[in-house]
């Protein structure tokens, strides 16, 4: 679906990422991980036009969309969630997901904007008020709605779990899953909370000051302790931490 | 209506316009336009050039400074304003570059005065628009009309703003330009849009001011500093808010000077300009952020709640 090869970008004149390579494939979860600072939500940017790209390809299905402006990616089936400001906060729930399906017609967006509140029943209580007063987990919800607005081929999520509680966070994780399993949407997921985004994705890429130190099965990674334990902060056995994890899982479904 | 009254309406009408005018475009594009004071100077020719070459009322030439203005705005986006934010621009340069063209349009006024003065006879370098208005209720119909048409344009402005995908469009853009293009939202012809508003806003503000003050190629310029004040004093976060800021500058000015030049002598004129602008700086330092900054529903809320606890 989306080839990024021997990318140089960053912001103004700084270089942020040096020479990267992914390959992101078709209806799968792509997840990238790595350190603060390490340029993952910069890969985000290049990609979408928003970050200075100096040199390299990005290839969607086949066509260079280096330079492409960025509501013209939007049209072409990509959708972008940032990790903050990722809501109109000024705006009401349902004019936030009316301006993310900008380029639907009215009925196409009002038919889209109903299966949104189904998906996410939670926002149906909220579609007249303003986004800004949505706590930090609804405001996610309804960012990722926003994603799903416009039919994306391609969803770039950006750190979505940052900010929220545990229990959110892996609400949401559950969500991005299901998004991949019952939707079908190929996602590339950039994680601070990477123990549980290596758990549901399919391929992993760790990356550290701008390049790539690890790729593979993104479960693997996990058992991979020296590269876990010096980038990811995550110390404990693997398997250990999975049982916590799910048993996390369980809570938030129940909570659903 | 006191002479005063109905002459500080006219001109805080115009005002209001012009302030609603810098601060959308500020919102919109960070741009501080300095063009808005030639802008408004085109608005009072359109109308003078009518209603001398033409005939009729100043009002019927409202759509087409309108619609002049707008494409000053437009110009000047495509000119300059776009090149430069598409460079990534500080806001200084973006501010320059509209003064540069401000100069370039304070030329070609004068260059029409002339051509209207030796082709067709007129003396458009002092004008006094209001001897072509007409009386109403005893009064210039102006006081009347002016604010009228202000507050219509200002009513759809705010259903565009609110009511139409393309204005709900623009405030998205407003707030975040980068989520507004993620989502396929096309900024350029958000900005593009901003500057024809913008424009043909700043045209009608000036051709209102001109039915209160003497109209000259240079009006413009006299009166940029109130036109900033009044944006400045909205707090530049809302256009609402920097159209009341004009209507509050525009009114203070006039009630001021009356009241100070009853109290003090004439000498008072000469420093009519001040009155405003101390009131724009002793409301900043109360509300730092402007007339839109002000808590008006916690206001109202601990009076109507003082109200209750005196009849209890």
């Amino acid at each position: 679906m989306l080839t990024v090869s021997k990318l140089n970008s960053g912001y103004g004149k700084l270089k942020v990422l040096y020479d990267l390579s992914i390959d992101v494939p078709d209806k799968g979860l792509t997840v990238v991980v790595g350190p603060n600072g390490a340029g993952k939500t910069t890969l985000l940017c290049s990609i979408m036009n928003i970050a200075n790209v100096f040199s390299g390809e990005i290839i969607l299905e086949g066509t260079s969309i280096i330079g492409e402006q960025t509501h013209n990616l939007a049209q072409r089936g990509i959708s972008y969630v940032p990790q903050m400001g990722n809501v109109f906060a000024e705006l009401t729930v349902m004019d936030n997901l009316h301006m993310a399906g900008y380029m639907l017609s009215k009925s196409e967006a009002n038919i889209k904007a109903d299966q949104m509140t189904e998906i996410f029943p939670v926002l149906k209580n909220f579609i007249h008020r303003l986004a800004g007063t949505l706590s930090g987990g609804e405001r996610r919800m309804l960012a990722i709605a926003m994603g799903l607005m416009k039919n994306p081929k391609l969803m770039l999520l950006d750190e979505l779990s940052t900010d929220l509680a545990p229990i959110i966070a892996e609400r949401v994780m559950m969500e991005v899953a299901r998004m991949r399993n019952e939707l079908g949407i190929t996602i590339l997921m950039v994680e601070q909370m990477a123990k549980r985004a290596l758990e549901i994705g399919d391929t992993a890429y760790l990356l550290v000051s701008g390049e790539v130190k690890y790729f593979g099965k993104a479960e693997a990674l996990l058992h991979e302790p020296e590269l876990c334990s010096m980038y990811l902060g995550i110390k404990e056995s693997a398997s250990k931490d999975k049982d916590f994890e799910l048993s996390v899982s369980d809570e938030g479904s129940e909570d659903n | 209506m006191a002479p005063w009254l109905s002459s500080g309406l006219i001109y805080a009408s115009g005002l209001a316009l012009t302030a609603g005018s810098i601060t959308l475009l500020y919102i919109v594009t960070r741009t501080f336009n300095f063009a808005v004071a030639s802008m408004a100077t085109i608005g009072f020719y359109v109308v003078y050039t009518g209603v001398t070459l033409y005939g009729g009322l100043p009002y019927r030439y409202y759509p087409l400074v309108f619609i002049i203005g707008a494409i000053t705005g437009l110009i000047c986006y495509y000119g300059l304003n776009r090149h430069l934010l598409n460079r990534k621009a500080a806001e200084i340069t973006l501010m320059m570059s509209t003064l540069g063209y401000d100069l370039v349009l304070l030329s070609l006024i004068q260059m029409y005065a002339d051509f209207l003065t030796y082709n067709y006879k007129l003396f458009p370098r002092r004008v006094t628009m209001s001897l072509f208005d007409f009386e109403l209720f005893g009064d210039r119909a102006a006081a009347f009309i002016l604010p009228l048409i202000a507050i219509g344009f200002l009513t759809i402005l705010h259903i565009f703003l609110t009511k139409t995908k393309f204005g709900v469009a623009m405030r998205a853009t407003i707030e975040n330009p980068v989520l507004a293009s993620a989502s396929g939202i096309n900024s350029d012809r958000v900005y593009l849009v901003s500057w024809i508003i913008s424009g043909g806003m700043a045209a009608l503000g000036g051709s209102f001011m001109a039915m209160a003050m003497t109209g000259t190629p240079v009006m413009g310029m006299y009166t940029i500093p109130l036109m900033f004040a009044g944006a400045i004093l909205g707090g530049l976060g809302s256009i609402y808010g920097g159209i009341l800021g004009g209507m509050v500058i525009g009114l203070t000015e006039y009630a001021g000077v009356y009241l100070l030049a009853q109290r003090f002598g004439p000498w008072v004129l000469g420093y009519r300009m001040g009155i405003p602008l101390f009131i724009m700086a002793a409301t900043l330092l109360v509300f730092p952020r402007g007339l839109s900054g002000i808590p008006l529903a916690k206001i109202i809320k601990s009076l109507v709640g003082q109200k209750r606890g005196d009849s209890a």
